[in-house]
């Protein structure tokens, strides 16, 4: 249970980080007239195109990928902070 | 630095009597001695009022006698039981310090600052808001005009015109942080609390509370000011408005605090 809350705790954090900072540089790019885009890899983050009079603005799975990454990230400090401090004093195994 | 200029006073919610230093946040108290329970008798007189009264009364060399006070006034402070109120003029307050900081630098070590601890009423919803954002709204001035100006170099060195942009990351930066302490008073509405703030650090002391409690309080800081950045964000996005939504940045950046990097995550993490 622990160890979901950690993992979940990241992804949601990670996720609205990288959602938040997508959102703003595709905005810009739109107010801007600019095409953009971001990828991890082969993943797509962010895809601003502009065609004729109308601008289209794709969120890709990587922003999925990274908010996943950031729950593992984040499970995997977790874990080695546990490790690291020991076993507590109070607790016989 | 605690300068002989500079008085003590009990920190809100801590009480003094019969000889007990009583804290009502922490719920505790604890006996004094004698040099103790006299230094704390003359709160709001001046360290080096108090240093040469405690010298006259037990005897004591002078400088054992400032030793003893500042060594007792530090740990207080540093438990947020006692606050310290700086006397004179700014301009040499900070003199005095870059002094003391050039002298410890060869120890690669800084001035250790002061903790200053402030009431919160947790009675109710709006009482919590009030008095959060009050407590925090210097903090928070000083956050918000940093962060502008900062940004306003990075605005000027890209060639982006107008201070639109900088003024809403850097109100927006400060905002969120007394948004981010207002929500944990609210998550602890009934439980005495208190703000402090030390250096850079700013956090909310509060009485025991349930383990599971404890997470609902450290995870209601983040979430909310989060929410609001991802709101602000969608706002921005839906009205395209740049700035908004780039204000909306910092305010997301407190999910961060959800995960071990903050002191909130790590409690929520059950660490």
């Amino acid at each position: 249970m622990r160890a979901l809350k950690a993992f979940l705790l990241g992804a949601v954090a990670v996720g609205v980080v990288a959602y938040a900072l997508v959102a703003a540089l595709a905005v810009t790019a739109q107010a801007g007239g600019r095409a953009l885009e971001i990828a991890l890899g082969p993943l797509a983050i962010l895809s601003v195109t502009h065609g004729g009079r109308s601008t289209v603005t794709t969120f890709g799975p990587g922003l999925v990928v990274l908010a996943l990454a950031g729950g593992l990230a984040n499970l995997a400090a977790v874990q080695l902070m546990r490790r690291r401090s020991g076993s507590p004093g109070d607790r016989v195994d | 630095m605690i300068a002989d200029t500079d008085t003590l006073s009990l920190a809100p919610g801590v009480a003094f009597r019969d000889g007990q230093l009583a804290d009502a946040v922490r719920g505790d108290s604890w006996p004094l001695n004698g040099s103790g329970d006299f230094v704390l008798r003359r709160t709001g007189r001046s360290v080096g009022q108090i240093v040469r009264e405690l010298s006259d009364t037990f005897s004591l060399p002078l400088e054992t006698a400032r030793g003893d006070v500042l060594r007792f006034a530090w740990h207080l402070n540093s438990l947020a039981l006692v606050n310290v109120k700086r006397q004179g003029p700014l301009v040499r307050r900070l003199v005095d310090w870059a002094l003391l900081a050039v002298r410890l630098a060869p120890a690669g070590a800084v001035p250790v600052a002061l903790a200053r601890r402030r009431a919160l009423d947790t009675r109710s919803v709006l009482r919590a808001v009030s008095s959060s954002l009050v407590a925090t709204l210097s903090r928070v001035a000083a956050i918000a005009a940093g962060s502008t100006v900062v940004t306003v170099q990075f605005s000027v060195l890209s060639g982006a015109p107008g201070l639109v942009l900088p003024l809403a990351l850097g109100i927006a930066t400060g905002v969120g942080l007394g948004f981010h302490e207002a929500a944990h008073v609210v998550a602890l509405r009934g439980v005495p609390s208190a703000l402090v703030t030390r250096g850079r650090r700013t956090y909310v002391l509060h009485a025991a509370v349930s383990p599971s409690r404890r997470s609902v309080v450290a995870l209601a800081g983040p979430l909310a000011v989060a929410t609001l950045g991802v709101a602000l964000v969608l706002g921005g996005a839906a009205l395209g408005v740049p700035s908004i939504t780039i204000a909306g940045c910092p305010l997301a950046a407190h999910a961060l605090a959800l995960t071990v990097v903050g002191g909130d995550g790590r409690i929520a993490c059950g660490l």
